[in-house]
């Protein structure tokens, strides 16, 4: 018994000891934004390092967000990863809910998701010049719309297998009950599947959230200006070939991890349910 | 209020045929019970009638009317799923008001029907929990109440008892049973339980392998079972089924029984059918004893005792009376009534009269 109880508790420290360390792996990097963010450029450097700043300061987020564009950098952020991940969900669900659900000869069910999720195993950099090209032509470089559509081009398949999945977990009776009870399919699927469904439309939107506000290479190659770069491009761009501005990095870094975090904060229920949905039943 | 018929109709899965022409007449305001094993078609059938799958081949009339192309909305039918298919985020009253709300019944008059049918299944004063704080029972009810809330032309019901405990399963059978009485709604009963097909049914319809093998009154299908399969589903304890060979009427197995005034049939490999209540223990030493064999068990169930006697490498059952005394291995004459036996013919599995 002495012996069993020992050893649970060593077992326990171990645990302890290693999230603590994966903690701060994965934290320190956020804390040491946030704290140069706040320091004097000269302190950013100072050895040994400045753990807390010792002056703080707001000047990186005012020459940032007053007199850098990053309030339009991140308005511009804001609406394109909202349109793409609602597009997304929308069409993620319809698409996922109608491979879940109907029938189709032989193995076309198969063929079909194969095939939708085949487009995102080649790496995105090879879409580029063949986007670059087409949205010259439609005259929609530099546009928003235009990182919207190559943005959802790249998550659809993504909310579609998710989405998939999560109907596949959903009893068919359900849908099957509410169609006897008097329901179209489609009124099944509004007022029945969807509701249901809702960790995996959390889960899914988060995703997609994460994936287009963080998005670097194909914004890079399609923006050009203010009117549509988004975060990402325009913290790239206080690297110069005069200076690199660590402060106003540090600001606009920090600031670009608020919004998702604030999100996943409100959703994270959904969203630890919606990740193990598919693994356990019940 | 309407008939259901199935004319030719064929079921196919792929190359699977799950129902095979299928020829039915459920009668207006009847309760017909599909009966038969897991995987007989039953359960395919009725989901036919509800337009959850598409005829193969055949035509389905709700009525007088053709429904092959009809969604289900339009049929006009109710369900009550095995599952009980509860939609998990809605309320019991929004369970039960759900037919109403898809068909736009204002507001006041659906909170109305949800109060007078919620009453009638005993389910007022829960009519603001969900599913999940239900007991089996209750959500039972609420899949009963969702169903009947409208007057439908059908009831459609598959195994709705099957989840429910022993004693619970007894009590709504006679509430389902009165409940489809006072509606008067031809309702199609799907279960693999004999004992609720015999005590709900008007008609039982007995399938196996995607045929009715016999459709009639339960009193007909237990009194006079047509083929081998219906005699063996039927009854509980199951008919003892003997094999031997019929010569000039008289009935005889490698386990010594014998049974003669079997008129003059003669069948090489037959099936002779005897219900454990049919069987009886006779006196010692009583010349009429069809067989002498020692006990194998001896079951009080209560109202009677059942004895298993080993006749060869045969079981034997019967239902003796409840008072019988008897120890394993002691040697029982039994006697059959040769006018409560059955034969059946081992190849087409038919019945022979005699």
């Amino acid at each position: 018994m002495a012996h069993r109880r020992k050893s649970i508790g060593i077992q326990r420290i171990a645990a302890y000891a290693t999230i603590a360390v994966a903690l701060v792996v994965t934290l320190f990097p956020v804390y040491w934004i946030a704290a140069n963010s706040f320091k004097y450029d000269i302190d950013i450097f100072s050895i040994p390092p400045q753990w807390v700043p010792a002056n703080p300061t707001s000047k990186h987020y005012h020459a940032a967000f007053v007199e850098r564009p990053f309030l339009i950098y991140a308005l511009n952020s804001l609406i394109i990863a909202v349109s793409t991940t609602l597009v997304s969900v929308v069409f993620g669900s319809l698409a996922g809910y109608a491979l879940a659900r109907f029938q189709y000869p032989g193995r076309w069910r198969y063929q079909i998701s194969f095939w939708i999720l085949s487009t995102r195993m080649m790496p995105p950099i090879v879409t580029i010049i063949p986007l670059y090209i087409a949205f010259n032509h439609l005259g929609m470089l530099n546009t928003k719309p235009a990182v919207i559509i190559a943005y959802t081009a790249f998550n659809l398949p993504f909310a579609t297998w998710m989405m998939k999945s999560y109907f596949q977990d959903l009893p068919v009776e359900l849908e099957e009950a509410a169609m006897v009870d008097g329901d179209t399919r489609w009124g099944a699927f509004l007022h029945v599947a969807l509701p249901l469904a809702r960790p995996g439309l959390a889960a899914t939107a988060i995703f997609c959230l994460i994936i287009s506000w963080n998005e670097f290479l194909l914004a890079l190659i399609l923006t050009l200006t203010e009117r549509s770069q988004t975060l990402p491009i325009g913290i790239a761009g206080r690297v110069t070939q005069y200076n690199t501005y660590w402060g106003e990095i540090s600001a606009a870094g920090f600031t670009a991890c608020i919004p998702i975090m604030l999100f996943a904060f409100v959703v994270q229920k959904h969203l630890v349910r919606g990740i193990s949905f598919g693994a356990v039943k019940g | 209020m309407a008939s259901v018929v199935f004319q030719d109709v064929v079921k196919k899965f792929g190359t699977f045929t799950a129902v095979s022409d299928l020829n039915l007449e459920v009668r207006d305001k009847e309760f017909l019970v599909l009966l038969g094993p897991s995987g007989c078609g039953k359960t395919t059938t009725m989901r036919m009638v509800a337009g959850l799958e598409e005829v193969t081949t055949g035509e389905i009339f709700i009525g007088s009317d053709p429904v092959n192309d009809v969604l289900p909305k339009y049929r006009d039918v109710a369900m009550v799923f095995q599952s009980y298919a509860l939609y998990p985020h809605l309320s019991v009253a929004e369970n039960i008001g759900y037919p109403l709300k898809i068909r736009k019944v204002p507001q006041d008059k659906r909170r109305r029907s949800v109060m007078e049918v919620a009453r009638r299944v005993e389910l007022d004063g829960l009519l603001d929990r969900l599913p999940k704080q239900l007991s089996g029972g209750q959500r039972q009810r609420v899949a009963l109440a969702r169903a009947i809330i409208r007057t439908p032309k059908v009831f459609l019901m598959d195994e709705p008892l099957s989840n429910l405990d022993a004693k619970l399963r007894v009590q709504m059978r006679a509430e389902l049973k009165h409940l489809q009485h006072e509606l008067q709604v031809t309702t199609i009963y799907v279960t693999h339980d004999q004992i609720e097909a015999m005590t709900l049914a008007h008609r039982v319809a007995v399938m196996n392998k995607g045929v009715i093998e016999q459709l009639g009154t339960p009193k007909e299908i237990y009194n006079n079972p047509r083929t081998l399969f219906v005699a063996g589903f039927i009854g509980s304890p199951p008919m003892n089924l003997i094999d031997g060979e019929v010569k000039d009427g008289v009935f005889t197995s490698l386990g010594g029984i014998r049974v003669d005034g079997l008129g003059s049939a003669n069948v090489a490999s037959a099936v002779l059918g005897a219900r454990p209540e049919d069987i009886h223990v006779l006196p010692a030493g009583n010349a009429k004893a069809n067989i002498v064999a020692p006990i194998y068990s001896v079951e009080l169930t209560g109202e009677s005792t059942l004895v298993t006697l080993r006749a060869g490498a045969a079981l034997l059952t019967i239902r003796a009376d409840k008072n019988f005394v008897g120890d394993f291995d002691q040697m029982v004459e039994v006697g059959f009534a040769p006018e409560r036996v059955f034969l059946f013919d081992r190849q087409s599995q038919d019945r022979v009269d005699f």
